[in-house]
């Protein structure tokens, strides 16, 4: 009878050691890590308004970096966002709106003035796509610098040098993914595939299937 | 033969059912953050002088954006804080530092701070800074906190994030609670968080 007890005790142990394998082997459920929280804030938008991190608590935001005088085509930034906009349709997103948020990191020059006068150049929908900065440099820099992650720096002629990077942040206000220009050649498919693995974890990972989700989580199965 | 076979198998659907259910991984009631970095650390000022999130290395640590004036959701999550520790009992809450950080300088003195937190657990300490050190930490935690009009010029109440934030004995950010969280779910999520 001991004989049977020990094959079983075996049998589970090797039960368990080959479905935590294939979990991450197989990835049946894949997510986007939990990276860090992302900065609260109180910025101003291109209408003059204030835009908090609040605010957008509940939405997908996609933060994306430039001023208004960077020289075109810089990095295209801005060519970038618009087409994750018109291919929207294609990911499900089970209704979480997806709020786009430009953030200047020249607000010496790009007052709220000259940030609608940018979005209206280039077409945006500002109830989509935000334009925002703050001319408090040491905020500014915390939120950008440190709480996003992102570098810039202004050059003796005026310019910026900075990391034309993308953040995605979710709706509980954390950092689930980072694009970074220098070694992407583009970012737009990732970046919709990722929208879509977020809608789909907002709405399984509910009741038992938590625990499946938490299980992607530890096994690091993530999105490519 | 066909009968112990049948047995040997039945019998091992129900021991791997048992293991599954006595060996699944914790479900966190909170929502656990992977960050590859420690937590900003911050040196603010309670009553017994500097405190700084590193001086607490080795435990685990609770932090709370409040202020001693708010008028419901601070209390609320002291109080099951307060709760989940002396459920755990006094040895496990020895292992877990509360820390509440006041959004409210001007009315928070550390001592009128001490005298609040303790209110709610003796362990709590409370501690504020000047108004630029705490733009910058709730930046870097993602709280945001702004003043609004109360019923009189110094009557003003503070909006505020009103999550809570379990940082680990490494001093990683471990969890984040949203309000309304249980003191039942808060003592859970620790104790497995101690037992690690």
């Amino acid at each position: 009878m001991n004989k049977y007890i020990l094959n079983i005790v075996y049998g589970l142990g090797a039960l368990i050691v080959i479905s935590a394998l294939a979990f991450k082997i197989f990835q049946p459920i894949q997510v986007l890590p939990r990276m860090q929280l992302a900065p609260a804030f109180l910025l101003v938008d291109q209408d003059n308004r204030p835009l908090t991190s609040e605010d957008l608590r509940g939405q997908f935001v996609i933060y994306s970096f430039t001023y208004t005088n960077c020289p075109a085509p810089c990095y295209n930034i801005n060519d970038t966002v618009k087409e994750i906009q018109s291919r929207l349709g294609e990911v499900e997103l089970n209704n979480i709106p997806v709020t786009f948020v430009t953030l200047s990191i020249d607000p010496e020059r790009d007052t709220a003035e000259v940030l609608n006068a940018y979005a209206q150049t280039l077409g945006a929908d500002t109830t989509r796509w935000k334009f925002a900065t703050t001319t408090n440099q040491t905020l500014l820099k915390t939120v950008i610098g440190v709480g996003l992650e992102t570098y810039y720096e202004k050059k003796e002629d005026g310019s910026f040098a900075f990391d034309p990077a993308f953040v995605l942040v979710d709706g509980l206000g954390i950092v689930r993914a980072e694009y970074r220009y220098a070694t992407e050649v583009s970012n737009t498919d990732r970046i919709l595939r990722h929208l879509g693995v977020l809608a789909d974890e907002v709405k399984n990972s509910t009741g038992t299937n938590k625990l499946a989700y938490e299980a992607a989580h530890l096994f690091l199965c993530y999105a490519p | 033969m066909k009968t112990k076979f049948i047995l040997a198998i039945a019998i091992f659907i129900l021991a791997a059912a048992g293991a599954f259910y006595f060996l699944r991984p914790h479900t966190f009631h909170g929502t656990v953050i992977q960050s590859p970095d420690p937590s900003h650390d911050f040196k603010l000022t309670g009553v017994n002088g500097d405190v700084s999130l590193s001086d607490y290395r080795g435990k685990l640590v609770l932090i709370y954006f409040g202020y001693t004036f708010c008028p419901d959701i601070c209390p609320a999550t002291l109080a099951n804080v307060a709760q989940a520790l002396r459920d755990m009992g006094d040895e496990k809450a020895s292992e877990i530092q509360t820390i509440m950080i006041s959004l409210d300088p001007e009315r928070d003195t550390p001592e009128k701070l001490a005298a609040y937190v303790t209110h709610f657990h003796p362990t709590f300490i409370g501690i504020t800074g000047s108004q630029d050190d705490l733009i910058t930490i709730t930046t870097l935690y993602g709280i945001f906190f702004q003043k609004k009009e109360g019923s009189s010029a110094t009557d003003y109440l503070i909006d505020h994030t009103a999550t809570l934030m379990v940082i680990d004995r490494e001093g990683y950010l471990k969890l984040v609670f949203p309000f309304g969280v249980t003191s039942k779910e808060i003592a859970e999520d620790l104790e497995y968080m101690l037992r690690q």
